[in-house]
């Protein structure tokens, strides 16, 4: 991206989204200290204290969306993640079960079946990539709609019907460090809100800050081009689907260690993929490809995150409640600036005409 | 084209792109009627009631595809439809079928006119603009202000209602008989109206058609008012089959109708597609779900399993025999 100057180095997406956040943040402090004064309960309810625990879902989402958003910069889609997220999952359990049933030693077990999950997520995802860099015609819509039905049946054949769960099992449920809470400053801090800021300043870092990442986002802009400046397009692709595939299985283990009784069914992680590419479309990632900036889905995590966390505890509404906001949000963050432009080139034009019709009178 | 002297397979296959599709599926009838005898014979109405609900929809994501344009909100208009039109009736607001029908093809179209207006006035990206949707109508249903549902029991429906769709008319049940008036009706408009025909031409070339005097943003509009309306008979058929719907109900069904219609030759980037590659993309996935229970001894988990390879497979598969067809025609051509 071109460096803009003065004032409209500012008027950045990103920027957009820190004013929607701090006015969402208004809203609902307001709300609250109306609610307060009306009696309604008496200490406060909405607040950095409240919001940051709130935010753990949220951050689940974010490993798939990190994924999503190299996918879509690139101008495909991909959505099969939440199948591969709940395939690696699968893998994970079953193959925990099956070492520990062959006596093999409980914490060896659980490292080795993790791995196996990370394993099983990239090779999802680059099925994914050389289908599509193979099969151009058919496009990453169709091929990873397919390979979802393909994941979400494996794992239906791993579990079958059952909840597979290991109740007691303490090594096992060690894994539910990841989503403990760590105190600071009377705070607390989900583990994995630190996990998820961590892969986003790496995911940051390749995808401004190096050949790689800027090679993506020219595969994005124009394909053909890239391809004839040099750019070897389908091993990029591959590479992305792979990791996209890392991503949904490091999601995977987060979401055995948040689950509820460290359970899993083989229809977990449903529709996670609609979350995942509404997060990066609001962050400003375009599924038409080649723009996004990590730090605009980082900010739009939390927008979620706290209209969640503010619409259930200030207002009280229910669960569909935030869903409606969030298509609702998700059509907005996209006719709002589209409706700008076109006002703004609009009285550009008529500008130009007005001067041209002075030139006229004054001839 | 000129040189029509080789008629060999392939040539006939690049001009007809839904012949591979036609072999794919008598292929696959007939394995399956060598493992289980008698097959085709005993679930042709099985296959057929499987078929009707998502062909209805895939008729109207035709047309959508058809622009170059998507729509995933079809299965959550479907849940919503579907659960108004159960609610007013549990309380009383309608008692007659037909009404049922119109009220929910008009709510549908109301859906599917706002996204199509969101994408050709707004310029939202269609993916964005549905999957919006999508959220919004699944929202919508268990809202205490709007018609605050949990579910529609066999209960609340009048019994005219429930066992209406699956009443046999001259052989075929009314469900199959609504999908096959449905396609019909999208064969004949896409076919010999201007409408349809200007959707073809936007599908292929927008610049070109825009400057030919068609209105792109009116046509868009259409076609997903069209796309719309369709979810919506759906919502009422899919009531009127199960006699329960819910919020939840018809989640992931999109992806199907979607495969169907990919399935059947329908290019997603718009302009190329037939009414009948999308007929048989229909019954080839209702083939494969009434197939693999017989076929596999009724092992639902590693039903979804097949399901998923057979679909993968069967669009693979077609790619690459219309690859070789278009080969074999331009080295027909002997340039």
């Amino acid at each position: 991206m071109e460096k803009k100057k003065g004032i409209k180095s500012l008027l950045t997406w990103e920027m957009l989204l820190v004013v929607l956040l701090i006015v969402l943040w208004a809203v609902f402090s307001l709300k609250d200290q109306s609610n307060i004064a009306a009696g309604q309960y008496k200490k406060a309810a909405f607040g950095l204290k409240q919001l940051i625990p709130g935010l753990q879902p949220y951050m689940l989402y974010g490993f798939m969306t990190l994924g999503m958003m190299m996918v879509l910069a690139m101008g495909d889609i991909d959505i099969s993640v939440g199948a591969t997220g709940a395939l690696s999952a699968s893998v994970l359990f079953v193959l925990y079960g099956k070492f520990t049933a062959g006596g093999m030693d409980a914490k060896l077990a659980l490292a080795l079946s993790i791995i196996a999950g990370l394993v099983t997520g990239t090779l999802c995802g680059t099925l994914n990539g050389v289908l599509i860099t193979k099969f151009k015609e058919l496009f990453a819509m169709i091929i990873t709609l397919s390979t979802m039905l393909f994941f979400r049946g494996m794992c239906y054949l791993l579990l079958g019907g059952n909840t597979l769960v290991y109740k007691g099992d303490d090594v096992f449920n060690s894994i539910k460090v990841l989503s403990n809470n760590v105190k600071i400053a009377g705070i607390k801090f989900p583990v994995i809100l630190f996990w998820f800021l961590g892969f986003a300043i790496v995911f940051y870092i390749i995808l401004h800050h190096t050949t790689g990442g800027r090679k993506l986002f020219a595969v994005g802009t124009n394909a053909v081009t890239s391809r004839y400046s040099g750019i070897k397009v389908d091993r990029i692709k591959i590479i992305v689907f792979a990791v996209t595939g890392l991503m949904s299985a490091v999601t995977a283990i987060f979401y055995v260690a948040s689950a509820s009784s460290g359970s899993i069914r083989a229809d977990a992680m449903e529709g996670y993929e609609m979350y995942a590419i509404a997060a990066a479309v609001l962050g400003g990632f375009s599924t038409d490809g080649g723009k996004g900036n990590v730090i605009g889905v980082i900010i739009s995590m939390i927008i979620f995150g706290l209209l969640k966390k503010g619409l259930g505890t200030v207002f009280s509404l229910v669960d569909s409640t935030v869903n409606l906001s969030v298509g609702v949000v998700l059509i907005l963050s996209v006719l709002l600036p589209n409706i700008v432009n076109d006002i703004s080139k609009a009285r550009k034009l008529k500008a130009q005409h007005d001067a041209i019709e002075k030139e006229h009178a004054q001839a | 084209m000129e040189n029509k002297k080789k008629s060999s397979l392939f040539s006939v296959m690049s001009q007809y792109r839904e012949l591979p599709l036609v072999l794919i599926f008598v292929l696959l009838i007939i394995v399956v009627s060598v493992i289980v005898p008698g097959f085709v014979k005993n679930s042709y109405i099985n296959i057929l009631k499987g078929a009707s609900i998502d062909l209805v929809m895939a008729c109207g994501m035709l047309c959508v595809l058809l622009i170059g344009s998507i729509d995933i909100s079809v299965a959550g208009l479907l849940a919503f439809t579907g659960s108004l039109t159960g609610m007013l009736m549990r309380d009383g607001y309608i008692s007659s079928i037909p009404m049922m029908f119109v009220v929910a093809i008009l709510v549908g179209a109301v859906f599917g006119a706002v996204s199509g207006v969101l994408m050709g006035w707004g310029r939202v990206l269609p993916i964005i603009a549905t999957l919006g949707m999508n959220y919004i109508a699944r929202a919508l249903i268990p809202m205490e202000w709007l018609l605050g549902l949990n579910k529609i029991n066999p209960t609340d429906l009048t019994p005219e209602f429930r066992g209406f769709i699956l009443k046999n008319f001259i052989g075929l049940p009314i469900l199959v008989w609504i999908a096959v008036c449905v396609t019909l009706l999208t064969w004949l408009f896409l076919r010999y109206t201007r409408t349809g025909r200007n959707i073809y031409a936007v599908g292929s070339n927008g610049v070109a058609a825009q400057v030919r005097g068609v209105h792109i943003n009116r046509i868009k509009l259409i076609a997903h008012t069209i796309c719309g309306a369709t979810a919506g008979l759906a919502g009422v058929m899919w009531t009127g089959f199960y006699n329960a719907i819910e919020k939840g109900s018809a989640t992931g069904e999109e992806m199907f109708v979607i495969a169907a219609c990919v399935l059947g030759g329908v290019a997603v980037t718009g302009g190329y597609g037939k009414v009948s590659g999308v007929v048989i993309g229909a019954l080839m996935i209702a083939t494969i779900n009434s197939a693999i229970p017989q076929v596999f001894i009724s092992n639902t988990m590693i039903s979804e399993l097949i399901k998923g390879i057979l679909i993968l497979l069967a669009i693979l598969l077609n790619a690459m025999l219309q690859r070789m067809a278009a080969k074999q025609d331009l080295l027909g051509r002997n340039i």
